[in-house]
């Protein structure tokens, strides 16, 4: 688990529009090359904030990713 | 001679959408009755006249990435812009429809970055970084439509382990009270945050309150106790979603042996509201 892995693909979710599109539409081919683990690749392919959070995404982050956003 | 001549503390999501759509018609109530209450302290602030007003809060990793993430960072220059983000969520919403820049007070700002290196605290600057609604939400609600002072916005690492100490934030605080004692300038001071709420960042538990901690931290900033606020560990701070305390921290740093009224406090399903502010002699 890569604190830094996970967050700042958060951060570029949130603050990358075009990023947060490419994602969007294809979000295995968005993560593609990034440095994650299977676990954390399954969860944001899933969009499971849930499970982002727990493995070490920032709440403030998880709850405001637009169209991502858990509440 | 320069003099605080303001001090107070309060919740910094005054945003009665964003809790309607959290909570409900309480949710709604109870932050237009903090956000009355705020109101009616940037009253007093005002009449009061200050050159300057210092914002004490927390980058909810809006201003800040990864690339650094300072304990303490003094906003220096001559303006700030608050923070902007495509389609909004949650409570970065509550930022569209303010301002979109502030004065600073670049000589006060200045002078607690540069004497507090002079003293020991390595503070980080930035001239660039946006604010968000830690620091707008509250700047605004006190002020209404009246003009807003020059502002000296301070950011303290509330979330990013590992923070600052409870301690060490109070330490600031006296050095920002040293610096401003020194200055010609009669400045007011607000920290935001808080109180408890999202215990230990999880998204499971939002929703999670911890009113006995909040009870009893109101308890020492009333009593003016303020040595067992430095034994706060970030450990029990997050467990409890005490994060923000650190801003307060900073505050009570600067007033201490002050002691608090508290002029709001309620309890939501989501975060216990409140709205507390320091008699000044």
């Amino acid at each position: 688990m890569s604190r830094y892995a996970v967050n700042s693909l958060l951060y570029r979710l949130k603050k990358e529009p075009d990023f947060r599109a490419r994602f969007t539409a294809d979000a295995a081919a968005a993560l593609a090359g990034l440095d994650l683990t299977e676990a954390e690749r399954s969860a944001f392919i899933a969009r499971d904030m849930r499970k982002i959070n727990e493995l070490g995404g920032y709440l403030h982050l998880v709850m405001s990713i637009p169209g991502l956003a858990a509440h | 001679m320069g003099k605080i001549v303001f001090a107070g503390a309060m919740s910094h999501v005054l945003d009665p959408e964003y809790y309607d759509r959290a909570c409900g018609a309480v949710g709604r109530q109870t932050v237009e009755a903090v956000m009355a209450e705020i109101a009616r302290m940037g009253e007093r602030l005002s009449a009061r006249k200050p050159d300057a007003l210092i914002v004490v809060a927390d980058d909810h990793l809006n201003a800040f990435s990864f690339n650094a993430v300072p304990a303490l960072c003094v906003r220096i220059g001559r303006d700030v812009q608050r923070m902007t983000q495509d389609h909004a969520e949650a409570f970065d919403k509550v930022l569209e429809h303010m301002p979109d820049r502030y004065p600073l007070h670049e000589d006060l700002a200045n002078a607690i970055l540069e004497q507090g290196l002079e003293a020991g605290f390595d503070l980080a600057l930035s001239w660039e970084a946006p604010v968000d609604h830690a620091f707008l939400s509250p700047v605004n609600t006190m002020h209404g439509a009246r003009p807003i002072p020059p502002l000296v916005p301070i950011w303290v690492n509330c979330f990013v382990a590992p923070q600052p100490t409870a301690r060490r934030c109070f330490a600031f605080g006296q050095h920002i009270a040293r610096v401003v004692a020194r200055s010609p300038w009669n400045v007011g001071i607000i920290a935001t945050g808080g109180l408890s709420h999202f215990p230990e960042l999880s998204l499971p538990r939002v929703g999670e309150t911890d009113t006995v901690f909040d009870r009893k931290l109101i308890h020492w900033m009333e009593s003016g106790k303020h040595e067992p606020l430095l034994e706060l560990t970030t450990g029990e701070l997050h467990k409890a979603g005490e994060h923000e305390f650190l801003n307060w921290m900073v505050l009570i740093g600067a007033v201490t042996p002050a002691r608090a009224d508290v002029r709001y406090f309620g309890e939501l399903r989501r975060i216990n509201m409140a709205a507390v502010e320091w008699s000044l002699p």
